[in-house]
């Protein structure tokens, strides 16, 4: 059986933070056991609040740090941050108006995963560049501008068009339409949906916005706190969720019409401090069916109603 | 009954690009309205400048900017700031930089009660903490000498609507009050501003590039596009059957509307800038409506929509 | 309604594509001082450049029957020595302008010896933060605990006077701010969206460091470089007064300022002269890094 295109086994990244001259240092478990697998032409949403791990989840995938511990499968080998590795997997950033070098052109930007990972004669790379620049709606002349000339919807045609041209595996998208306007995020899901047609490419996108998981993603993956507490396929999630915290996303996420809206889950208070997370499941102090045993028994994913869940009470 | 809020032909200009042209508004006291755009539409300088917070070099005229009754525009600055903070106030979209990082902000909640109310000493400390515990800030007294970075971006957000409600405003304009919040922080947001606007009967303007939270929350909305007021009704009446092409576009471009298909209904092109104003209606470029008539003339605002051949009608 | 296939959005930009320099140069331009600071500027660097063939004398030839005669508006003044000789009947006019070549020749070099070890330095120590940042950063302290003028004073006493040394000195003591300010900049700049993109690009520290970040970082740099460059002028006429910079019969405006001060009351232009023209460098340089940070930091603000 072929390895799947991308796959996480239990990955965990731990960060010590100094908490003052005398006192010990603490452990952060900003990603504390996280599987999945994804396949070519996929497309797995990871969904989560701030400080739920997505962002190390980010750095892990696109190979900046190495994990703690657990594993990362390229192709059914073990990823290490090598530039063939690298070539496999890039990344798309959340804000436009900061993943783009505002010093260099728009060539510049998009000749430099070129320049460094192939052999490519300088006419070469000029050929790809274009190419993949009409691929993403832009014209040979913005080639030489800069990116300050550029809207937001626009700078992240040429983000992506940077991600996709080493034509990867893998693209991480992390939160690539939240600063967007609704009708050029539109514009902008519709490229991801192209290109991932055309070069059967996996993604790995993350977002807080349900209506844009819904639309894009083939496997949801919930993240809360380091874990995944909901992982499965995005209509079995969506119609009908089981873990406590992914029905309160769901029923909080504001919908157009009145007969979309699920019943009001209202959790109460923030998200714990990951310096000091709770006791057994790191969501049982703001979870509506808490028990005793939450309190003290973390729960696994396992597997029920087709997906698997982190929770006793499901 | 007097309107709260009356605007008639409100413009904003700054140099020769109208940021704002000719806006008609109404709010009613207790009532919650919903200004709805996407960036450059102007919604949030409509509020700046009801505000007085347009400096040089824009402009502000109109032919009405009344306040219960009092004409904003021929006020004298000293009633302006008796006006402004107490009976007339605004919540901004990043709290984090709209409060200031150096003053706990127990003490930026009792400059406004000194500033305005003269309140001093043990009775402005009581009523501090009473306003945290209006907005449900948990263990109020000890919050109440924290840093704005010592708290979560929800806690800074209700922080920010203490100061506004500190005086019993007639008026509270929230300009994306949520959108850098949670999806969870978010819900429990807009419960509280719907909360205190029911309790206090306070009229609420809601700015945002959501519809969906304006339909969960909104009486009457105004779609704003290029610094015009498009279309102007009743929610879900405007949602449900949408007049305006751009209205029509809008929600078609939303995920929720695209259930099952690839691609979503993306509207091309973008919202016109300073350089590209068309003649005749400014949607004439992108509308897929589009008459030789739209491209020559603008058209008014008639029974609530900006259109020469609005949508629903045959 | 049917799905759209995809458009090429219009680009609202202007048609001409202006690069940050271009778009730099014509922020510049605005502003009125800075640009007549630049000419005058200029105009100094091109006499300085062209001395050996535009002064009328030999700098240090002694005219002994002209000692001390006053510049061409005063008593006894002749067209021969336009400004006047010095006590040693040598004309001032030649004396400025070699002068010149010294003085800017000597604040071009300090800076560049300052600005290339300290970029390094501070990126090295911004990019390796728990390693060799607090290395570097200490010693920097030390280096600048000590007053510019008395490290430079201390520089030449160990080294020797001299025009060199000079510029060793000045150099020294302009290492430090340009460490910690590259630093301070390259820090700002790491955490940000496009190095990690370019990170995950697959660039190495090198190309991270050089194309990357230091670009981002050369607006404060270069308004630097032109203050440093003007204290360098002050720095070397300081040394040059106390007798240890740059030695007689030499010609150099701070010697000049010290050979004179015995002939003050009596011929007054063998100080206000040399004194003049520091004056006018060090504000046209002044002057010329104002407009440089006027026309560079709201540009980088204005990132949208």
């Amino acid at each position: 059986m072929k390895a799947p295109l991308l796959e996480a086994r239990d990955l965990a990244r731990h960060y010590r933070v100094a908490q003052g001259f005398f006192k010990p240092k603490a452990t952060v478990k900003a990603l504390d056991g996280v599987s999945f697998k994804l396949e070519a032409g996929r497309t797995i949403a990871v969904v989560g609040e701030s400080g739920c791990g997505k962002s190390t989840l980010a750095r892990q995938l696109t190979l900046i740090e190495p994990p703690t511990s657990g594993a990362l499968l390229l192709n059914g080998k073990a990823a290490t941050a090598t530039p063939e590795m690298r070539r496999q997997v890039q990344m798309v950033f959340q804000n436009p108006f900061a993943s783009l070098n505002p010093r260099k052109s728009i060539a510049a930007t998009l000749d430099e995963p070129l320049a460094i990972n192939t052999r490519l004669s300088k006419a070469e790379r000029r050929e790809k560049i274009e190419l993949l620049a009409a691929k993403v709606g832009l014209r040979s002349e913005h080639l030489r501008r800069y990116p300050h000339m550029f809207s937001g919807g626009q700078r992240q045609r040429i983000a992506i068009a940077r991600a996709m041209i080493l034509q990867p595996g893998v693209v991480v998208a992390d939160e690539p339409t939240s600063a967007l306007d609704v009708s050029i995020q539109a514009q902008i899901l519709n490229l991801f949906m192209d290109l991932q047609v055309e070069y059967g490419t996996g993604y790995v996108f993350i977002s807080h916005n349900l209506s844009v998981v819904e639309h894009v993603a083939d496997e949801v993956m919930v993240m809360y706190l380091g874990r995944a507490v909901e992982v499965g396929d995005k209509k079995r999630i969506f119609a009908m969720p089981l873990h406590p915290y992914t029905k309160a996303l769901m029923s909080a996420t504001p919908a157009l019409h009145a007969a979309d809206r699920r019943e009001r889950i209202r959790i109460h208070g923030e998200l714990p401090s990951p310096l000091n997370p709770p006791m057994g499941c790191a969501f049982h102090k703001r979870c509506p069916l808490a028990t005793k045993r939450c309190a003290e028994d973390a729960p696994l994913l396992r597997e029920v109603d087709g997906r698997q869940v982190a929770c006793h009470e499901v | 009954m007097s309107s709260l809020l009356r605007i008639r032909n409100l413009r904003v200009r700054f140099g020769n690009f109208p940021a704002v042209d000719g806006v008609d508004l109404d709010v009613e006291p207790g009532e919650l309205l919903g200004i709805v755009g996407e960036s450059g539409s102007g919604k949030s300088v409509t509020m700046l400048a009801l505000m007085g917070l347009i400096d040089a070099p824009g402009v502000v005229t109109a032919d009405a900017l009344e306040f219960m009754g009092e004409d904003l525009l021929q006020v004298s600055p000293a009633r302006r700031r008796q006006l402004i903070g107490r009976d007339i106030a605004m919540v901004f979209q990043d709290a984090l930089s709209s409060l200031n990082p150096s003053y706990t902000v127990g003490a930026q909640i009792a400059e406004v009660l000194k500033i305005h109310l003269g309140l001093r000493g043990a009775a402005l400390e009581r009523r501090v903490i009473e306003l945290l515990e209006l907005v449900e800030i948990p263990d109020p007294v000890r919050r109440a000498s924290a840093y704005p970075h010592q708290l979560s971006g929800g806690m800074n957000q209700r922080v920010m609507i203490a100061m506004a409600i500190a005086c019993e405003p007639k008026l509270l304009i929230a300009d994306e009050p949520t959108t850098a919040l949670d999806v969870t922080i978010q819900a429990q947001i807009m419960d509280l501003l719907l909360k205190l606007q029911k309790e206090r009967g306070m009229g609420l303007v809601m700015i945002t590039h959501d519809l969906a939270v304006i339909a969960e929350m909104a009486q009457r909305v105004a779609v704003m596009y290029g610094g015009q007021l498009v279309e102007l009704g009743a929610v879900p009446g405007l949602f449900e059957r949408p007049r305006h092409p751009y209205t029509e576009a809008l929600l078609a471009a939303i995920p929720e509307h695209n259930a099952g298909m690839k691609r979503l209904n993306a509207l091309p092109g973008i919202v016109p800038g300073a350089y590209d104003r068309p003649q005749g209606c400014l949607l004439a470029p992108r509308c897929p409506h589009v008459q030789e008539r739209c491209r020559r003339e603008q058209p008014a605002l008639v029974q609530g929509v900006r259109c020469f051949f609005p949508r629903g009608l045959s | 309604m049917d799905a759209k296939p995809l458009t090429p959005p219009a680009s609202s930009a202007p048609s001409a594509p202006l690069s940050p320099l271009q778009e730099f140069w014509s922020g510049f331009c605005a502003n009125r001082g800075a640009l007549a600071a630049l000419m005058v500027f200029a105009l100094l660097a091109l006499a300085a450049l062209l001395a050996p063939w535009v002064a009328p004398h030999d700098p240090v030839q002694q005219f002994r029957s002209h000692m001390l005669q006053a510049p061409v508006w005063g008593d006894g003044g002749s067209s021969q020595f336009l400004l006047g000789t010095d006590e040693l009947g040598r004309d001032m006019l030649s004396r400025l302008l070699h002068g010149g070549r010294i003085s800017l020749g000597i604040g071009l070099a300090s800076v560049l010896m300052s600005l290339l070890p300290g970029v390094i330095l501070g990126l090295l120590a911004a990019f390796y933060q728990s390693t060799l940042s607090p290395a570097i950063m200490r010693v920097m302290d030390v280096m600048l605990a000590l007053p510019g003028l008395l490290l430079a004073i201390c520089v030449i006493t160990v080294l020797g006077p001299g025009l060199v040394n000079t510029v060793i000195a000045i150099a020294i003591g302009a290492l430090p701010g340009y460490t910690r300010l590259t630093r301070a900049a390259a820090l700002a700049e790491i955490g940000r969206d496009y190095v990690t993109a370019s990170r995950v690009a697959g660039a190495g520290t090198l190309r991270l460091m050089f194309s990357a970040v230091l670009p981002n970082c050369m607006a404060p740099l270069i308004v630097n470089a032109t203050l440093s460059f003007s204290s360098a002028i002050l720095e070397t006429a300081g040394l040059g007064f106390l007798g240890l910079g740059v030695q007689a019969p030499t010609a150099e405006w701070g010697t000049m300022l010290s050979s004179a001060r015995d002939y003050m009351e009596r011929a007054p232009w063998v100080v206000t002269l040399p004194g003049l023209t520091i004056l006018v460098s060090v504000l046209a340089v002044n002057l010329m890094g104002d407009g440089l940070r006027d026309a560079l930091d709201p540009k980088l603000k204005k990132v949208s």
